[in-house]
C-alpha cells in the first residue's frame, strides 16, 4: 500500500467511527461495538507477534491485565497524575516486555507458546491470591480522576464518546504499525522470521529485532488493557486468565494474521457471532472451538485470506476480460 | 510433618508422570504438543465418575482409559495424520480448538459443580509410615505412577514395537522406508498417550475433586514438566514430574505466599540456562 492509500483509508476509517458514534443511538449496541474494538486492539497485538515473528503466544492476557493493574495500583497509591500514570504504564510495559523478549524469543517453536501460557498463568495466580494491593480474586476498582487529558470523565464515559475513543485508538494503532512495518524495521523482522540463519549470514542481528517485535506486541495489547480499564473502571484476575489469551488468539486465526487488520476483523466477527448466538452463547466454547479448527484446516490465512483471494480473483478476472 | 509433605509431593509427582508420559509420547511420534491433553484427562475423570456410579471404581479404572484409547486412535487417524504435513503451530491450534470443544462438552454433560469419586473400599484405610498415618489410596497412586514409568521404559527399551517407536521418533521417513507402518504405529501411540491421560484422570478422581477447572490446573503443571524435562524426553519428564510434585507440596507448607509461582520461577530459570530443557529438545 502506498502512503496515499494509507492516508485515504485512515481518514475513511476515522470518518466511519465518527458517523457510527453519532448515528447509533442504542447504548447496548455502542457498548458491544466498544468491546469489539478493544478486543480488536488486543488481537492486533497478538497477531503482530505471529505476523512479524512467527511466534504464537498463549499468554498475552498477561499484558492486557497487567496494564490495567499497573494504572489501578498507581492511582490507588496516588503516586502521580492519571495522565502520567498512563504514560508510565505503557513505557514500563514496553521496557519490561523487551527484557522478557530477550529471554523468551530464544525458546524454540512450540515451547515458546507453552512458556507464555505458564508465565501468564503465574501472574493470574499471583493476582488472585495477593489480597492487599490487587483485591485478590474480587479485582479492584480503578480510581480515575474527574478529568483525563482535559476531558471530563462524565463526557468520556458516555457510550458514544467511549466508542469513538477506542475506535480512534484502533485506527491509529493500525496506522502507526503499518507505517512502522514499511520501514527497514519491517523488512528486517520479516527476513528474520522467514529464515533466521540466513538473516544472520547477511549481517542482521536477529535477537534484538525479535525482542523488539515482542515488546511492541505487548505494548499494543497493553493499550487495549488500558482502554478496557477506562471502559469498565475495573480490573480483575479474569483480565489475566489464559482463556482470554485463547480468545484473542482465536480472533487472530479466524480473522487472518497475514493482514495487519485481520485480527481486528476476527474480533468483530467474534462479538457479532456471540451476540447472534444469543441463547446458544453458553456453548460458545464448543462453537468457537469448531470454528477455529475449521478455519485452520480449510483456510489457514483466515477470513482476511478468503477476502483477499476473492478480490484478487475478481481483479485478475477483470484484467483478463480487458 | 515433613514425611506427609514429601509423601503428598510424591503422589502428585506420580500423577504428573502418568500425564506427562502421554504428552511426551505423542510429541515424540507426531511432533504435536497436545493442548487438549488436560481436557482429555478431565474427560477421563468424568467418564470414570459415571462408570463408577453405575458399577464400581475398578471397572471405571479399566473402561475409562479404554474409551480414551479409542478416542486417541480416532484423533490420530482423523486429526494428526491428515495434518502431518502442516506447520506444527497449525496442529497446536487445532488441539486448542479441541480443548474448547471438550471443555464445553464436559460442562454440558456433567455440569459446573464439584463432583467426587469415592476411593474403592479395598484401599479405604490408612497405613503407618515412619510414624505418620497416610491413606493407602495415595500409596496406590504412587505405585501406578512408578509402574507407568518403569513399564514404558522397559517397553520402549526391550520390545520390538518399542524399538520402532524410538526409531520413528528419531526419523519417521527412514523408519517407514525400513518397512515399519508408521501410521499404524502413531495411531497406537497416540491411543496409548490418550489412554494415559484418561488413566491419570480416573486415578486422580478420588483425591482431587472433579471440576471444570481441573484441566487447566494440571495442563499447566504438565507443560512446566515437559518443557523443563525437554520436549519428547520421557526420562526428563519423569525426573521433572517428581521434582515439581515435591516443589508444589513442600512450597505450599514452607513458602505459602509464593508457592503458586515457584514452579514457574524454576521453569524460567532453567529455560534461560538451557532453552531446550534438561534432556534437550528433539525438534
Amino acid at each position: 500500500m502506498s502512503i496515499k492509500q494509507i492516508s485515504i483509508s485512515t481518514a475513511t476509517a476515522l470518518g466511519v467511527g465518527a458517523v457510527v458514534a453519532t448515528a447509533v443511538a442504542s447504548g447496548t449496541v455502542l457498548s458491544l461495538l466498544t468491546q469489539a474494538t478493544i478486543y480488536a486492539v488486543f488481537a492486533i497485538g497478538v497477531g503482530l507477534l505471529l505476523r512479524q515473528n512467527g511466534m504464537v503466544s498463549f499468554g498475552h492476557a498477561l499484558f492486557f491485565g497487567c496494564s490495567g493493574y499497573a494504572v489501578g495500583i498507581i492511582l490507588q497509591m496516588q503516586l502521580m497524575s492519571a495522565e502520567l500514570a498512563i504514560i508510565a504504564t505503557l513505557a514500563g510495559l514496553l521496557l519490561i516486555a523487551f527484557a522478557m523478549g530477550l529471554v523468551m524469543v530464544r525458546v524454540p517453536g512450540v515451547a515458546f507458546g507453552m512458556l507464555t501460557l505458564a508465565i501468564g498463568q503465574m501472574f493470574f495466580l499471583t493476582a488472585s491470591r495477593s489480597r492487599g494491593l490487587t483485591g485478590g480474586a474480587d479485582g479492584m476498582n480503578i480510581e480515575w480522576p474527574n478529568t483525563l487529558f482535559g476531558v471530563s470523565m462524565s463526557v468520556l464515559t458516555k457510550p458514544g464518546s467511549m466508542f469513538l475513543l477506542c475506535w480512534t485508538t484502533l485506527v491509529l494503532v493500525v496506522l502507526l504499525l503499518s507505517l512502522l512495518l514499511h520501514t527497514r524495521f519491517g523488512s528486517i523482522t520479516e527476513a528474520v522470521r522467514d529464515n533466521e540463519e540466513r538473516a544472520r549470514f547477511v549481517g542482521i542481528r536477529t535477537l534484538l529485532p525479535r525482542a523488539a517485535v515482542y515488546a511492541l506486541s505487548a505494548l499494543v495489547t497493553g493499550v487495549a488493557g488500558l482502554l478496557s480499564a477506562l471502559n469498565t473502571g475495573f480490573v480483575s484476575p479474569e483480565n489475566l486468565h489464559w482463556s482470554l489469551s485463547g480468545v484473542a488468539l482465536m480472533m487472530v486465526v479466524v480473522g487472518g494474521y497475514k493482514a495487519l487488520w485481520g485480527p481486528a476483523l476476527g474480533a468483530v466477527v467474534y462479538f457479532l457471532a456471540k451476540d447472534i448466538l444469543g441463547d446458544f452463547a453458553s456453548h460458545w466454547m464448543a462453537i468457537f472451538g469448531v470454528a477455529l479448527i475449521t478455519v485452520i484446516v480449510f483456510s489457514p490465512t483466515g477470513i482476511a485470506g478468503i477476502l483477499d483471494r476473492v478480490f484478487l480473483g475478481r481483479r485478475l478476472a477483470r484484467a483478463h476480460h480487458h | 510433618m515433613l514425611t506427609i509433605n514429601l509423601f503428598n509431593g510424591l503422589t502428585y509427582g506420580a500423577l504428573l508422570i502418568v500425564m506427562c508420559s502421554g504428552l511426551a509420547l505423542i510429541y515424540g511420534l507426531r511432533r504435536v504438543v497436545n493442548f487438549a491433553h488436560g481436557s482429555l484427562y478431565m474427560l477421563g475423570a468424568y467418564l470414570g465418575y459415571s462408570i463408577a456410579g453405575h458399577s464400581n471404581f475398578w471397572v471405571a479404572l479399566i473402561v475409562a482409559p479404554a474409551i480414551m484409547a479409542v478416542l486417541g486412535v480416532l484423533l490420530d487417524r482423523y486429526g494428526f495424520r491428515l495434518l502431518q504435513d502442516r506447520d506444527p503451530l497449525t496442529v497446536v491450534l487445532v488441539t486448542f480448538g479441541l480443548l474448547l470443544v471438550i471443555e464445553d462438552f464436559v460442562q454440558t454433560v456433567w455440569g459446573k459443580s464439584n463432583l467426587s469419586v469415592q476411593a474403592p473400599a479395598a484401599l479405604n484405610f490408612s497405613v503407618d509410615l515412619f510414624g505418620t498415618s497416610v491413606p493407602a489410596y495415595r500409596i496406590a497412586v504412587i505405585f501406578v505412577g512408578l509402574s507407568v514409568a518403569v513399564g514404558l521404559s522397559l517397553w520402549l527399551r526391550f520390545s520390538k514395537v518399542g524399538l520402532f517407536v524410538r526409531a520413528s521418533s528419531t526419523d519417521p521417513t527412514t523408519t517407514a522406508m525400513q518397512g515399519v507402518n508408521t501410521d499404524a504405529l502413531s495411531a497406537g501411540v497416540v491411543g496409548l498417550g490418550t489412554a494415559l491421560a484418561g488413566l491419570a484422570g480416573i486415578v486422580a478422581a478420588p483425591f482431587l475433586s472433579l471440576s471444570p477447572s481441573m484441566s487447566s490446573d494440571v495442563i499447566i503443571d504438565s507443560f512446566v514438566v515437559v518443557v523443563v524435562g525437554g520436549l519428547g524426553s520421557l526420562a526428563g519428564a519423569f525426573v521433572a514430574a517428581l521434582v515439581l510434585g515435591m516443589v508444589q507440596s513442600l512450597g505450599a507448607v514452607y513458602l505459602p505466599d509464593v508457592s503458586a509461582i515457584l514452579p514457574f520461577v524454576i521453569m524460567v530459570v532453567i529455560l534461560i540456562w538451557k532453552p531446550a530443557g534438561f534432556a534437550g529438545s528433539r525438534t
